[in-house]
């Protein structure tokens, strides 16, 4: 495939148009974007693909412009994946990411990718997990992954990266309480942000209380969780979250727990896969014979229990 | 006895009922802001009044009827046109002309690379300048501008806020090297830099230390200019930007308040500057409504003050400027916006302005000739000589209506100001997005009302003109303007003593760390011909650019089409294409140079969203390269650029050169909208561009256009 030489070039458009076929709902598009990915998953890059997320607010597109613009004076290549929540009653959306992220937008060595999440789980939009994989083969060093919201997102996000950075704000050690044990076992790193002017005591109060928390969650063979504080707006501590990150990386590679995850992604994302194909022709079956409808009637008719109902769809439906 | 208990209203009710076949309480209308306008006001609508006192006299508190006694009886108001384009030279002639014709006092308007701190050689400007203003590099441009117009005479205005320091400054060194004494100086700088956040955008530093530049300078005008106004607080803007009535109100008292405590800071006393500040507020096409607001900006603002403290009386009366309404002008059927100019004039006369700006009736297409401005002038003529209007102070006083209006004006603003007081004031309300947003959404309503057809506007959803008129516009040729500017830069340049400018820019940047007056410095280092992009340069290594983040509405255009044909068209139009394309269309809308305006940008975006297509918004101040980058990583299917600073001649064709650098075989179309002649539409088509839209363009028909055009280019494939 010439698409693919062009993405081993690093040229922008193929890059662009390939994550546009990996999204696409159409399906002659899915099937190119099939053999496009199984082509490209045979030669990975050199990519460490890092997750962050955090609740609205705490400045995740501006650390990310801060952190990014970091990067890329220590002549790293960034490409950036951010999901946009979209406006659930049109189904339109406005992708306005980029809007926060005015400088590392302008710089040759960036990549940038909104997409709407469509109101997909967890805010992982469709394609996420193949756009790194086009973006890993294009030779970028870092791949962000940014979602959007707190809960269900982090799970769903942290499966498709190497790092999962939760970003939180100065006095939101309360929420600790909030934060269910599943994200902190995910979440390799806590960045508190907004760690200048009037906020700095706060912001390192609410480090030492994440610190003291996250003790309690120390697995045996991983790293201590890493709290940090940085300021996007003044850009400082990014060179503490780089050189985290990289330590984290080399321990985990040592470890084998680099390979590992990866090789668990992969069996969840195929389990996904298989998940997904099943789905969706289980949900062609019921919309093409129409039973649930006739079905419900009866149970409001009292004719039938809702369970019995439930037992002769679903049995009908996998005949 | 009250009227609506006498019999005559009684009558009168059910005769009103009979020829409307309609309840009297269900015959209100409801205004933009909110307010129920009622077919008939009687004597008990000017009881119970929050803040109007029903005896009051011009010149009285709370000045509801005016600031001065005698008003228009003694001396008109002052005709005020703002102009400024080209270089220095072009624009001194424009304006000696205009001193000739019966203009009284001068408004200065400079192209945005001015405003945004750049000098005319910086790469970043390269469309801009001279465009939507005259270009000032440094104090000899200044010199120029005012050459034979002797300072200590002429009253100046300046729409300065961004950098203002290094502007302000060259008008003080320009008037010393012309003999004239600052003390002597008269006029206004704008220095508003809270509703630039809002809406202009043409801002340079982040808020806090924007607001003390804007302290500075009021504690240095209040020692040193002590005819000159150091701040005009601008509500005209914000109804630019789509604001209604109230909003534009509230906001600017409320900024006001703001400069008030800034200054306050200072350790100045507040009748020490307050008779210094001034206003200007925007004068659209609702007429009763607009007279209303200029009373009640009077009558409130008495209110804020007094309860500062102020004890001169000076400290309390609120002056203000006024323009007819820019966005009121339509591109379509043009000569009605003469008419439109006409109306809006006379209600800023009977709303008691001090000073007025009407529009010329090409400014929906281009900068104003010498024939429109001279219409538009006379416009102000006809009615101080014509038409008896100032005769009589605040002749509508005492009217059922008007009063009433005045008072619930008065009482909607309170509340605004009231929430934002409570919020901290109106920096912390600014930073956290809330006023801008707000007026978002009502500029959204009210499109959405022009492309619904609720609301007519004469010559767009209705009676279209089948001939549509061709008008002369003026061209300013950038690229000449720009070359010109920086032979002049490189020959101020050659002529200065480098060492003593290197050392008076490091005591400016010093100035801004120790938090000292920053205009004294600036003076100096302008008087050694340092240029205005040096001198902002100095001050933002301290302080830095600041950068907005983009909030955004949605849902708010949507709303007003629910069962709408040719809305649902164009939904039912996105799916067709999700369907056969897998995805939907992709717009990328921009705003690209140094042009600030949104409102078209924003409203664009929401409303296409609404619609269901997915929309890209691109940060503000992009060059043509940015843009495409942004435009092909994100494999969008098209860029709608909204330019209104006729930077377009240059920008777009680059813009177009940038996409094939990247991508020699892009697919991606183009259309503009925005402020364009008639005349470069053919230079745009040839250039490629796939669709223009005007000002008035009903954003339905732009959005089926657009994906009409798009579905077209993909099946070219």
């Amino acid at each position: 495939m010439e698409l693919i030489e062009n993405i081993q070039k690093g040229e922008r458009a193929a890059i662009a148009k390939a994550i546009t076929l990996v999204e696409s709902s159409k399906d002659s598009d899915q099937q190119i974007s099939r053999q496009l990915i199984s082509e490209l998953i045979k030669k990975p890059g050199k990519s460490i693909r890092i997750g962050f997320s955090g609740p609205p607010g705490v400045g995740k597109s501006t650390f990310i412009e801060s952190f990014g613009s970091y990067l890329v004076t220590q002549n790293y290549k960034l490409g950036i994946l951010a999901i946009d929540p979209s406006s659930q009653i049109t189904g339109g959306s406005i992708l306005g990411d980029k809007t926060r992220m005015v400088e590392i937008s302008k710089n040759p060595n960036t990549f940038i990718r909104s997409t709407p999440s469509r109101g997909a789980l967890g805010g992982i939009s469709m394609g996420t997990r193949e756009a790194s994989i086009i973006l890993d083969a294009a030779g970028y060093d870092f791949i962000f992954i940014e979602t959007v919201g707190v809960g269900q997102s982090e799970i769903v996000a942290s499966n498709l990266v190497d790092i999962f950075t939760l970003i939180v704000g100065p006095g939101s050690g309360d929420e600790l309480q909030g934060i269910k044990k599943g994200i902190t076992e995910y979440a390799d790193i806590f960045i508190v942000n907004k760690n200048d002017g009037e906020l700095k005591i706060e912001a390192s109060k609410t480090a030492a209380d994440y610190k003291s928390a996250l003790s309690y969650y120390k697995k045996l063979d991983e790293l201590e969780k890493q709290v940090l504080l940085v300021s996007a707006i003044k850009q400082t501590g990014m060179e503490d979250v780089i050189k985290t990150i990289n330590q984290i990386v080399d321990q985990n590679k040592q470890k084998g727990i680099f390979e590992e995850r990866r090789a668990d992604q992969l069996e969840y994302w195929i389990e996904e896969e298989v998940k997904n194909i099943i789905a969706s022709d289980i949900t062609k079956r019921l919309s093409s014979k129409g039973n649930i409808s006739k079905y419900s009637e009866k149970v409001m008719k009292n004719e039938i229990s809702m369970y019995e109902a439930v037992e002769t769809i679903t049995k009908d439906t996998l005949k | 006895m009250t009227n609506k208990s006498n019999n005559g209203f009684n009558t009168w009710q059910k005769s009103f009922e009979k020829e409307t076949k309609k309840n009297l309480s269900d015959a209100k209308s409801e205004t933009d802001e909110g307010i129920d306008i009622k077919p008939v006001y009687t004597k008990d609508d000017l009881e119970n009044f929050s803040f109007v006192e029903n005896n009051s006299l011009p010149g009285q508190w709370p000045y509801t009827r005016g600031p001065k006694a005698s008003m228009y009886t003694n001396r008109p108001w002052t005709i005020r046109q703002y102009a400024g384009f080209s270089t220095a030279e072009e624009s001194n002639e424009f304006y000696k002309k205009n001193l000739e014709s019966g203009q009284k006092g001068l408004s200065v308007a400079f192209d945005l690379p001015t405003h945004r701190g750049y000098d005319s050689d910086d790469d970043l400007v390269m469309g801009d300048v001279g465009k939507a203003g005259v270009a000032i590099d440094t104090v000899e441009d200044m010199k120029i501008l005012f050459n034979n117009i002797p300072l200590d005479q002429m009253s100046v205005s300046m729409t300065m806020n961004g950098a203002v320091l290094p502007v302000l400054a060259s008008f003080i060194v320009a008037g010393e090297e012309q003999g004239v004494d600052r003390s002597l100086l008269s006029g206004t700088i704008q220095n508003d830099i809270l509703k630039e956040f809002m809406v202009r955008n043409t801002y340079i530093y982040p808020p806090e230390p924007s607001m003390k530049i804007v302290a500075d300078i009021i504690e240095f005008t209040s020692k040193e200019m002590p005819k000159f106004n150091s701040i005009s607080i601008s509500g005209y803007h914000m109804q630019e930007a789509g604001a209604d009535n109230v909003l534009e109100l509230a906001y600017t008292l409320a900024d006001g308040m703001e400069y008030v405590r800034a200054a306050m800071s200072k350790g100045l006393d507040v009748d020490d500057f307050a008779p210094r500040l001034s206003f200007f507020f925007a004068i659209g096409t609702d007429f009763f409504m607009e007279i209303a607001k200029l009373r009640a900006a009077r009558t409130l603002w008495a209110k804020i003050m007094k309860d500062f403290g102020a004890k001169k009386e000076r400290s309390l009366i609120l002056r203000t400027h006024c323009q007819t309404s820019g966005v009121s002008l339509t591109e379509k059927d043009p000569y009605n916006n003469i008419i439109r100019t006409s109306y809006e004039a006379l209600s800023a006369i009977l709303g008691g302005t001090q000073s007025l700006h009407t529009n010329s009736f090409d400014e929906a297409i281009a900068l104003p000739t010498d024939e429109s401005a001279r219409i538009a002038r006379n416009t102000q003529l006809i009615l101080q000589n014509e038409t008896g209007v100032t005769k009589t102070v605040d002749p509508l006083a005492g009217s059922y209506f008007v009063e009433n209006l005045t008072d619930e004006l008065s009482k909607k603003a309170w509340d605004i100001i009231t929430e934002i007081e409570e919020l901290g004031g109106m920096t912390k309300a600014v930073k956290a997005g809330v006023p801008k947003l707000k007026i978002e959404e009502s500029a959204t309503k009210k499109q959405a009302k022009v492309d619904s057809g609720s609301r007519v506007v004469v010559g767009v959803n209705k009676y279209k003109n089948p001939k549509e008129p061709s008008v002369d516009v003026r061209v300013i040729d950038n690229n000449r303007v720009r070359d010109d500017q920086i032979k002049k830069i490189q020959s101020v340049k050659d002529s200065r003593e480098t060492k003593a400018v290197e050392k008076a820019l490091e005591n400016v940047t010093n100035a801004a760390k120790d938090e000292k007056n920053l205009l004294i410095p600036c003076i100096e280092a302008i008087k050694l011909r340092a240029t205005v992009g040096e001198v902002s340069k100095a001050l933002e290594q301290v302080y830095g650019r600041h950068f907005a983040k983009s909030l955004s509405v949605s849902g708010v255009y949507g709303k007003h089409f629910e069962g709408d044909k040719d809305f649902m068209n164009v939904e039912k139009k996105v799916i067709d294409f999700e369907n056969t394309n897998g995805r939907r269309p992709r717009v990328l809308v921009v705003k690209i140079g140094q042009d600030g305006h949104d409102r078209g940008a924003k409203i664009v975006a929401t409303s296409f969203a609404d619609m269901g297509f997915d929309v890209d918004m691109g940060p503000l101040f992009q060059s043509p390269k940015d843009v495409a980058k942004d435009a092909i990583e994100n494999d969008v299917h098209a860029i709608g650029v909204s330019t209104l600073a006729a930077g377009h001649k240059t920008l777009v064709p680059e813009l177009m050169k940038a996409l094939s650098n990247i991508d020699p075989k892009s697919k991606i179309i183009v259309f503009v909208g925005g402020i364009i002649p008639e005349q470069d539409y053919e230079f745009l088509y040839k250039n490629n561009v796939s669709a223009i839209f005007g000002p008035g363009s009903n954003i339905i028909e732009c959005a089926e256009k657009v994906i009409d055009l798009i579905s077209d280019n993909l099946s070219k494939e």
